[in-house]
């Protein structure tokens, strides 16, 4: 516990020490406030809670990717890298705990993105479900944490991971139900997005803000739940074979 | 030029190399063996320098002990752990410091960083915060503990390098150019402090290419170049190692005298310098010769003197200037 609380608190000093990582949460109400307006034109005002949940989602997709994804590279490239490896702690674990701060961070876009829609538009989230809602934001972010320990070990891989991780958001963005549900999109490619966690997660926002009951809540919240984990779980795998190579080409420190 | 200099095992040994050899492989380029079966015991308790140029293998060598690289062949255990089978005993054990101004968070204070690095090491709050203050008090930071790195001098970087090493409390320290950018009042706090820790009963093994400084600090040292071990031992016994290799400080010596010992067998060289001239020799007893010769000549302002750890590392390793 005490490597994940240490990879917990330097992330939050790291970014009380570098606001600019909090960029997002400048994007946020310009996302909320496109897709507020594209629906309320289009005259689907039952779709405003999904405008407003979209944003959120991205937002954190975008802490988990840019920010979590980008650790262990940045830990590479200042030459820390290799001196986290020789202490005792798992980096995984470390990673997981940073991520993890990171998350939290970003969980206040669902605070940011309500108060826009209030503010701009006069359109509140609807808490027809709280305790849904909050239970789903929670395993989302936890899911997410874990997906970004795969990219976190993935792109220290690369030269210039940012390039990936600008790649690899607008992909999830659609296979995960972000703004479009998946049930709209063609068929062919739904069966792929019962593999990304933001499918289960996004559906069962969107379920959440909405009157009717919803359909089998705690397996899909399971669903998420369990990719998420098989993500940690597999990105802690990857961390450890790309670690293992780079400990035998002598890469990881940057000259 | 190859010393073969007999090296008796200790039983109880902190650090012990066995054939060790790493082959770097770039892309698009040539193999470069940077170790080439390197072996190696350092006892419990023993400072030991690594003393090489550039390029001569050392930090591989540290690297691979410190369990962050793989060697291509051969074993290397610390404290009775191999460092590939056995890294994660092996990691608690020891601390590593490296010189320059990386491996720092600069955003973050000299404190903070300290606190981190205590907490990979899974101390407790109390701990962290007892050995933060401590460390910081002992290498001088206590009062710019609050600042950012990014606001620190290179030689306080250096000392909060020092410090992280530290932190897990470390058997065995691995300090590679340890004093990279300290200013000399600087470096020479560092090396009262490295003789505390040596007191405290800590391994450590010094890599660094400043002859000064292994001769003040080591028990042993250890030669290496192009990834070899050219010799071990203490850096008094080294020095005596090449007695032949004396110099001698001669004023008042006639063009006519120092022909005929430059002409002599054994001696190297004969070279102006401030006042006279220095007489270099090669071999054992010819520095009687030279003398005989000098005083029969009438020269009586003659100086021998004993060679330092620099002169063994440059006669032995040869003066490559900043070549690698």
């Amino acid at each position: 516990m005490r490597p994940f609380l240490a990879g917990y608190r330097l992330e939050l000093r790291i970014v009380r020490a570098s606001p600019d990582t909090l960029i997002p949460f400048f994007t946020a109400p310009l996302f909320t406030i496109i897709f507020l307006t594209i629906v309320r034109h289009g005259g689907r005002h039952d779709l405003q809670p999904d405008a407003l949940m979209a944003p959120v989602l991205m937002t954190l997709w975008w802490f988990a990717l840019f920010q979590g994804g980008n650790l262990v590279t940045g830990d590479r490239w200042q030459g820390m890298l290799e001196w986290i490896l020789a202490t005792p702690s798992s980096l995984a674990v470390v990673i997981l705990g940073r991520i993890s701060a990171i998350m939290t961070l970003g969980s206040f876009g669902f605070l940011e993105v309500w108060a826009i829609g209030k503010l701009v538009f006069g359109v509140s989230i609807p808490f027809e479900h709280p305790f849904a809602l909050a239970l789903t934001l929670l395993v989302t972010i936890f899911a997410m944490a874990g997906t970004a320990v795969v990219f976190a070990a993935l792109f220290v891989l690369t030269r210039n991971s940012y390039t990936f991780a600008n790649s690899a958001s607008f992909p999830f963005y659609v296979l995960g139900g972000v703004f479009v549900p998946i049930a709209l999109l063609p068929g062919w490619i739904q069966p792929v997005t019962k593999v990304i966690f933001m499918s289960w997660s996004s559906d069962l926002l969107r379920a959440s803000v909405r009157p009717s009951p919803i359909h089998d809540e705690w397996g899909r919240l399971g669903m998420v739940l369990l990719i998420g984990g098989l993500s940690f779980l597999f990105g802690r795998f990857v961390l450890r074979l790309v670690l293992r190579r780079m400990r035998t080409s002598g890469e990881l420190a940057t000259a | 030029m190859m010393l073969r200099v007999t090296e008796s095992r200790p039983v109880e040994s902190a650090v012990d190399v066995q054939e060790i050899r790493r082959v770097f492989t770039p892309r698009k380029r040539e193999p470069v063996t940077a170790l080439d079966g390197v072996s190696l015991t350092i006892p419990v308790g023993e400072v030991h320098g690594l003393l090489g140029p550039n390029g001569a293998g050392k930090t591989t060598l540290v690297k691979i002990l410190s369990t962050v690289l793989l060697p291509t062949s051969g074993k290397a255990s610390v404290l009775g752990h191999d460092v590939v089978e056995e890294a994660r005993a092996v990691r608690p054990q020891i601390g590593i410091v490296f010189g320059g101004e990386r491996g720092l968070y600069w955003r973050l204070s000299g404190r903070q960083n300290l606190e981190y690095w205590g907490a990979l090491y899974k101390l407790s709050r109390a701990e962290i915060r007892e050995r933060t203050e401590r460390l910081l008090d002992r290498v001088g930071l206590t009062d710019r503990a609050d600042e950012r790195v990014e606001t620190y001098s290179r030689g306080m970087k250096q000392r909060l390098h020092l410090a992280r090493g530290l932190m897990g409390d470390a058997k065995v320290l691995f300090l590679d150019e340890p004093t990279t950018g300290m200013d000399p009042l600087a470096a020479r706090e560092f090396r009262a402090l490295i003789t505390e820790l040596r007191g405290e009963g800590r391994t450590i093994l010094l890599a660094t290419h400043d002859m000064a400084e292994a001769e003040a600090l080591c028990d042993r040292v250890t030669l290496i170049d192009h990834g070899a071990i050219i010799a071990t031992e203490s850096p008094r016994t080294l020095g005596r190692v090449i007695l032949r290799f004396q110099r001698i400080d001669v004023e008042g010596a006639g063009e006519e005298v120092l022909g005929r010992i430059a002409g002599l067998a054994g001696v190297e060289s004969v070279a102006p310098a401030e006042g006279g001239a220095r007489i270099e020799v090669a071999e054992t007893g010819v520095t009687a010769d030279v003398l005989k010769l000098l005083v029969d000549a009438g020269v009586t302002s003659v100086r021998t003197s004993l060679p330092s750890l620099e002169e063994v590392y440059v006669h032995l390793i040869g003066d490559r200037g900043l070549r690698v």
